[in-house]
């Protein structure tokens, strides 16, 4: 009842401060469901809504209520957001805002980029979603803008570049306002980038600071990296963090070292595939934790960083957790980055588990024999991960995450060190030589409910190709996901039996969402095939998804 | 004599057919590698077309060698131009993966 009512006040009290959205609004964006403000739906993106209008016993008269289409075939991995009625979604080409409940255009602005933009992009031709705050939007393009826009008019307010194609570099993900300052990420490990993250000036776009991931010549962190750091590249930071108000700390995700042949960079490589702690209006950061140092798989470090208070040891404790790239399953606690829990939530071979004195991975005899000699070995997970960038969900009242698994091994070798040690920025950096290896049970996908603390699933589903969708919880009892060949669907939170589904036009690679608005619940995802499985990865079930994208809302039926 | 001597040429023309071969073989795969590293983000994984966003390369006929060059090299609308990424070889290479996968080519 209580959600219900406090949730009822606000939604009279904001019309009369339509457009004043404040720092306290962001705040309390988890909690407020007539809009989503934050990617993640709260800034401890959770993507748990309190709503229960749909739940176990109404998601049977779930319908659509429109669809609207974004007139591009490649891929929609955009998390929409709304306000006052209105929903605004991203995609690599436009910014659009269409009234929520109609689903009618209200204004549509387009991005043109140079066509060079796309050599530098390695795993589709995406964007991920926007920030909102006092009538602007946020966001970043893929030849590395970031702008700002009225939420009124979709006018530009202003535009700043950031970096050139020519470093390597693309942007993907979406920003997020921590204590007054826009915080965005960069892509483009790939292609030897050397990553960061940065501050931008809300009113002016004015850079504020810069925060490298790899060390310069002899900076600190240099020293676990061969040669005094100066050829340390990669740690791209393309999802977005989570922010915690109270401490005022943001939490990002570090990715890959590059290349990805690890022979010409023995050593921890500090900080890729970590995660970091960091003050946004400086950008000073103030801890770290890596998950897998001298990293030659791939295993990005870029995993949805999700904020929970957990119960450990009869004491409630506030942490951060993510389901990594690497297998395990981290919990951490989000004042310190002590590790308090890290098991395997999919099969792993390259590590037999972390000490959770030292934070580090036992490693295999496997994983030693690359590092070592150059071996060619078979491992677990595949270079796409234990998971991968599409965000998982916590339920504070089932206590469980959501998460899409993947299930695939890989034969690996890295080539010789020869071929990697005169790459130039801009090239892809890879080294690597990997066929992928799909399970018997002809199921590369499994949709989980994980224990966080020990990495087992509570109840798990499997799919034919791997779900590449987001997961959202509700507390009315249910999970919703999408499906590569189209299914948007609804899950009982407990037991994962499936309660509901609708065929979209194309695949689902998106981020569902729910809000209320004049007392009724409503659900919004996008469908539109593309990303880095269905670009890369054969897949005969999908021989029939055709591309398109459009953005679809759902309500219960009316009599 | 004679027999041996037919035997022998033979196995000489055999072999050198057979390394033949084995150079085009290794042209197709240097070319599905730059091509999964350049080009399959729009057009497609092993040239399929799925995302429905370019050109399905697989129609490209044995004689238009040089429109695939020329577009590769210079772009064509949204397609980016790939003049001083790709060497010539690595072009040549995606030349022999494509034709390898064509549409009319033997199977
Ligand atoms: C950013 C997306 C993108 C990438 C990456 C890309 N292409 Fe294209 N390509 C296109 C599009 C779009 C077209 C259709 C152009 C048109 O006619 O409008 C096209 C067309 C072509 C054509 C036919 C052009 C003609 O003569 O009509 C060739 C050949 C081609 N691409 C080869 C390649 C190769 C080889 C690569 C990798 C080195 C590549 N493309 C990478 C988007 C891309």
């Amino acid at each position: 009842m209580r959600p219900l009512i406090a949730a009822l006040l606000l939604g009279f009290a904001l019309p009369a401060t339509a457009m004043a959205q404040s720092v306290a609004d962001l705040r309390n964006d988890a909690k407020t469901p007539g809009d989503v403000l934050t990617y993640g739906m709260g800034y401890n993106q959770q993507r748990f809504s309190p709503l229960k209008q749909i739940n176990r016993k109404t998601v049977k008269h779930l319908v659509p209520a429109w669809s609207y289409s974004m007139a591009s075939n490649y891929g929609e991995e955009s998390q929409a957001l709304v306000k006052d009625g209105v929903i605004y979604i991203t995609s690599h080409d436009k910014t659009v805002a269409v009234d929520a409940l109609t689903g009618k255009e209200i204004w549509k602005t387009t991005i043109e980029y140079p066509p060079e933009t796309t050599k530098t992009v390695c795993c589709g031709i995406v964007n991920r979603g926007a920030a909102l705050y006092e009538g602007r939007l946020y966001r970043t393009t893929l030849d590395t803008h970031v702008i700002a826009l009225d939420m009124k008019t979709g006018k530009e307010v202003w535009n700043v570049k950031s970096s050139d194609t020519a470093d390597g570099a693309a942007m993907t993900g979406a920003p997020i306002v921590a204590n007054g300052v826009l915080v965005n990420g960069i892509a483009g490990a790939e292609f030897g980038v050397r990553g960061f993250l940065e501050g931008h000036d809300l009113e002016t776009g004015k850079q504020l600071w810069r925060l490298y991931t790899v060390p310069g010549e002899g900076e600190k962190g240099s020293e676990t990296w061969p040669n005094g750091g100066a050829k340390a590249s990669g740690g791209s930071t393309w999802t977005t963090g989570s922010y915690d108000p109270d401490l005022d700390l943001v939490f990002w995700g570090i990715g890959n070292p590059a290349p990805w042949n690890p022979l010409d960079r023995k050593g921890d490589d500090l900080y890729t595939n970590s995660i970091i702690a960091f003050r946004p209006k400086t950008g000073e950061m103030v801890w770290h934790y890596q998950m897998s140092p001298n990293d030659p798989f791939d295993h990005d470090g870029v995993n949805a960083l999700v904020q929970a208070d957990l119960k450990i040891g009869g004491k409630v404790q506030k942490v951060v957790m993510q389901a990594g790239r690497n297998g395990f399953f981290y919990v951490l606690d989000r004042a310190t980055g002590k590790l308090l829990a890290a098991n395997n939530y999919v099969k792993v071979t390259w590590a037999n588990g972390i000490d959770l004195k030292t934070g580090r991975p036992n490693w295999t005899i496997d994983m030693k024999s690359v590092i070592e000699s150059a071996s060619k070995i078979s491992t677990w997970p595949s270079i796409s991960g234990g998971t991968n960038w599409f965000p998982m969900s916590y339920s504070p009242l089932t206590g469980l995450a959501y998460v899409n698994t993947l299930d695939m091994g890989m034969e690996y070798q890295p080539l010789p060190i020869e071929q990697v040690q005169n790459l130039k920025t801009g090239q892809p950096h890879y080294g690597v030589k990997i066929t992928n290896i799909y399970p018997e049970s002809g199921n590369r996908g499994i949709l989980k409910a994980i224990d966080p603390l020990s990495g087992k699933a509570k109840w798990q589903v499997p799919f034919k190709s791997a779900n590449w969708a987001g997961t959202m919880a509700t507390a009315g009892g249910l999970v919703f996901t999408g499906a590569l060949t189209g299914e948007f669907m609804a899950f009982d939170s407990e037991t994962g039996k499936m309660l509901w589904q609708f065929q979209t036009p194309s695949g689902i690679i998106g981020q569902p969402i729910t809000w209320e608005r004049n007392g009724k619940q409503y659900v919004t995802v996008t469908s539109g095939t593309g990303g880095v499985y269905v670009l890369k990865i054969p897949d005969a079930n999908l021989a029939h998804v055709p591309p398109g994208g459009s953005l679809w809302t759902f309500k219960l039926m009316e009599d | 004599m004679r027999k041996r001597f037919l035997a022998v040429a033979f196995c000489a023309l055999a072999t050198q057919a057979a390394a033949e071969d084995a150079a085009d073989k290794a042209k197709i795969e240097d070319g599905a590698t730059t091509y999964e590293n350049y080009c399959a983000t729009c057009h497609g994984m092993e040239l399929r077309n799925n995302t429905g966003v370019a050109f399905d390369l697989r129609r490209l006929h044995a004689d238009e060698h040089p429109r695939f060059v020329n577009s590769v090299l210079h772009g064509k609308q949204a397609m980016p131009a790939w003049d001083g990424t790709l060497t010539t070889d690595q072009v040549e290479e995606l030349w022999a993966y494509v034709r390898a996968n064509a549409n009319d080519a033997k199977k």
